[in-house]
């Protein structure tokens, strides 16, 4: 009965989420009156809020895209506007390291990038979906250069550290030859009858016709050797031109041992929602985008400010921060409103004057253990030796992918790949390592894959998501429960503060979440300040 | 049976929960076995925040220092604090096979993994409580996701 509840909960909960990403964030909650209508509900284009009440003011905690996508917005609306920031830098966790860059982690270590020029590592987010619209528009308007990101590569690997005697094996046979025997088991039970209380003849006969087609069936509904599977699994010797163009079939892998080495679960990968194709990336690494946010709201935020309290009375808010640039003397802020993006295992702590409920809900969400590798090897060896331009390996050993640059193809000189991208008790683990072991592990799980890691790795860096300073983790963690009981808690504005970002929406872990809940936030704070000013 | 539970099941059904913000649809193997020791669960898990020697660490927030703390002399605290989270931090008393453990993507540690790791950090980095919890005493507390 629990699991029946949750089970539910997850369906409607997936839905709704779907809804506010087509619809966009900022009308999720009239979607959920009124489902069928949202669905079919364009992306409204951007926000445009107009007519702030004369003189009012919004203070902004955290310029990430949260933050500055509520500033931008309301700054646009005319409202005052201020940016408080602990970073030195725009963009929290839209973040990019590149060569020469230093980051200093809690608990005191600090790794010096030694990435070549032009070289870099998204330690966030590192794509964005097709249908992120949001994040996507903000990048049109900021003038934020996109290129494609490689999320499927059938050219890629698929890892089992006991299969295949820990061989790896392409995507393309895995994919193929499973979905090929598939198709054919199915196609055997048409053919016995086993499906006709459950297809009529006549669909019979369209449905073997498209496993044919599905599964890359011959002429007798069998996926085997040859021409017909070859086009899909690729050959043993690929077809060419002139005297050596004969091309040679491969054998197709059994679907048992398929199924045995658990390499199928790595085939739908690019189906999930948020992976399908097209994605994308901005050209120079995912931190452009905070650092165009950056310059177009310069003069607006304050960086290097560490929030200790924040408390509201009837005309306004009252904030607190440390200014590292002079230790020792608390600075002070005060707006009319505020909007709070600062993370919640932050927030948490700090002294804030809001209601129970709200209260309640900020406590209530554990971050998640996240950590990423950034590798740089003396060559390309993944394009010279193996032929994968860009993609995603997968593996079941604890750093769970290789991701290969979706740039700079066939570039001389040395490369940076993801080298792990770990969660779960592993990332604990890792976290728990200092930033050189957490390197070393990942080249040495990761040369199982690619043995030419043992010689080829340059240098690497690390970053742990439960060490990060501004987030104390990667993201916001919902339960079903959880959501049930504090969600709209959290979302509520409580007299003159409102809470955003990804910990603030149906998209945890995206930037995306982040962006449409600023919008939403901001359009309710902005509804609640002209009612305000109509009635001063 | 329930030790050999404890790793696998919230890796195995890690793809069946949507919406995660990473494709990681292989379950990952653990790359360490299963530990038991108070020590080396505080190594594997808790230092990853509280640090090496529970030195705790500060930055636009802070993990609390666990030297010293005052709030470890009562047993209770530091034994509902692992179980249920605190914050940001994640809880470790999930069942098992719950969704919820899915969900968070923690881990679940037994009644008496906790006793372990709760009476290493009482009798370490300075801290010398004397009276140890047992698993039976963490066993008698709410757990999260229990009816």
């Amino acid at each position: 009965m629990a699991s029946d509840s949750g089970q539910d909960g997850l369906t409607r909960r997936e839905l709704l989420r779907r809804v506010g990403l087509m619809a966009g964030g900022s009308v999720m909650y009239q979607a959920m009156n009124s489902l069928a209508l949202a669905a079919e509900s364009p992306w409204k284009g951007p926000t445009e809020l107009k007519g702030a009440p004369p003189g009012a003011s919004v203070l902004i905690l955290g310029a990430g895209m949260a933050g500055m996508t509520a500033a931008y917005e309301l700054r646009n609306a005319g409202y005052k506007v201020q940016v408080l920031e602990f970073n030195n830098r725009a963009g929290g966790r839209n973040w990019t390291l590149r060569g020469g860059d230093r980051y200093t982690e809690l608990g005191g270590e600090t790794q010096h990038c030694e990435f070549d020029p032009g070289l870099y590592i998204n330690p966030g987010p590192w794509r964005i979906p097709y249908h992120h619209h949001g994040i996507l528009s903000y990048c049109k308007r900021l003038g934020v250069a996109l290129e494609p990101f490689v999320q499927v590569n059938y050219n890629a690997l698929l890892h089992g550290s006991k299969a295949f005697g820990g061989k790896p094996q392409r995507f393309r046979e895995i994919k193929a030859d499973y979905q090929g025997q598939v198709a054919e088991l199915l196609a055997k039970a048409t053919h016995q009858h086993a499906l006709d209380s459950l297809v009529t003849r006549e669909d019979q006969e369209r449905l073997l016709e498209s496993l044919r087609g599905w599964g890359a069936l011959d002429s007798d509904f069998r996926y085997v050797a040859g021409d017909v599977s070859g086009e899909r699994r690729g050959y043993l010797k690929p077809p060419g031109g002139g005297l050596t163009a004969r091309p040679e079939s491969g054998t197709p892998i059994q679907l048992d041992d398929i199924l045995q080495s658990g390499l199928w679960r790595g085939v739908s990968s690019g189906d999930h929602y948020d992976m399908q194709t097209a994605l994308f990336q901005p050209v120079g690494g995912m931190g452009r985008i905070g650092e165009a946010f950056g310059r177009e709201l310069a003069g607006l935020i304050r960086y290097q400010a560490k929030v200790t309290s924040i408390q509201q009375d009837a005309a306004g808010v009252t904030v607190h921060y440390d200014d590292a640039s002079k230790p020792g003397v608390s600075q002070t802020a005060r707006a009319d409103w505020c909007l709070c993006t600062i993370p919640l295992p932050i927030l948490a702590e700090i002294p804030m004057n809001v209601g129970e409920q709200l209260g309640a809900a900020i406590g209530a969400v554990p971050y998640a253990s996240s950590v990423k590798v950034g590798l740089q090897f003396k060559r390309r060896f993944w394009e010279e030796d193996d032929h994968i331009l860009g993609g995603i390996s997968y593996t079941d050993l604890p750093i769970t992918n290789i991701g290969y640059p979706s740039t700079g193809f066939h570039a001389n000189g040395k490369g940076v790949l993801l080298g792990a991208y770990i969660w779960g008790l592993n990332a604990m683990e890792f976290t728990s390592m200092t930033p050189g072991e957490r390197v070393q592990k990942a080249v040495e799980y990761g040369s199982q894959i690619h043995p030419q890691y043992k010689t080829e790795f340059d240098n690497g860096v690390a970053v742990a998501w439960h060490r990060v300073p501004f987030t104390q983790g990667c993201y916001g963690m919902w339960t079903t429960e959880a959501r049930a009981r504090h969600y709209d808690d959290l979302c509520a504005i409580d007299g003159r503060i409102a809470l955003a970002g990804e910990h603030a929406s149906f998209i945890g872990g995206w930037q995306e979440g982040a962006v449409t809940s600023a919008l939403d936030a901001v359009g309710r704070l902005h509804q609640r300040a002209v009612a305000q000013g109509a009635s001063a | 049976m329930r030790r050999t539970l404890l790793w696998l099941i919230p890796m195995l059904c890690l793809w069946l929960v949507p919406a995660f913000a990473d494709d990681s649809s292989f379950p990952d193997t653990p790359g360490q076995d299963p530990v038991q020791s108070g020590e080396q669960i505080y190594m594997q898990i808790c230092q990853g925040c509280h640090m090496p020697a529970g030195q705790g660490a500060v930055g636009a927030g802070h993990y609390p220092a666990l030297g010293g703390d005052a709030a470890l002399a009562a047993w209770k605290y530091p034994v509902l604090t692992v179980l249920g989270g605190r914050h940001g931090m994640p809880p470790f008393g999930l069942p098992a096979t719950s969704l919820a453990l899915q969900e968070l993507r923690t881990v679940h540690l037994s009644d008496a993994q906790i006793a372990n790791v709760v009476n290493y950090i009482r009798t370490s980095f300075g801290n010398h409580y004397p009276d140890m919890v047992s698993e039976a005493q963490v066993a008698a507390l709410p757990h999260p996701g229990r009816r």
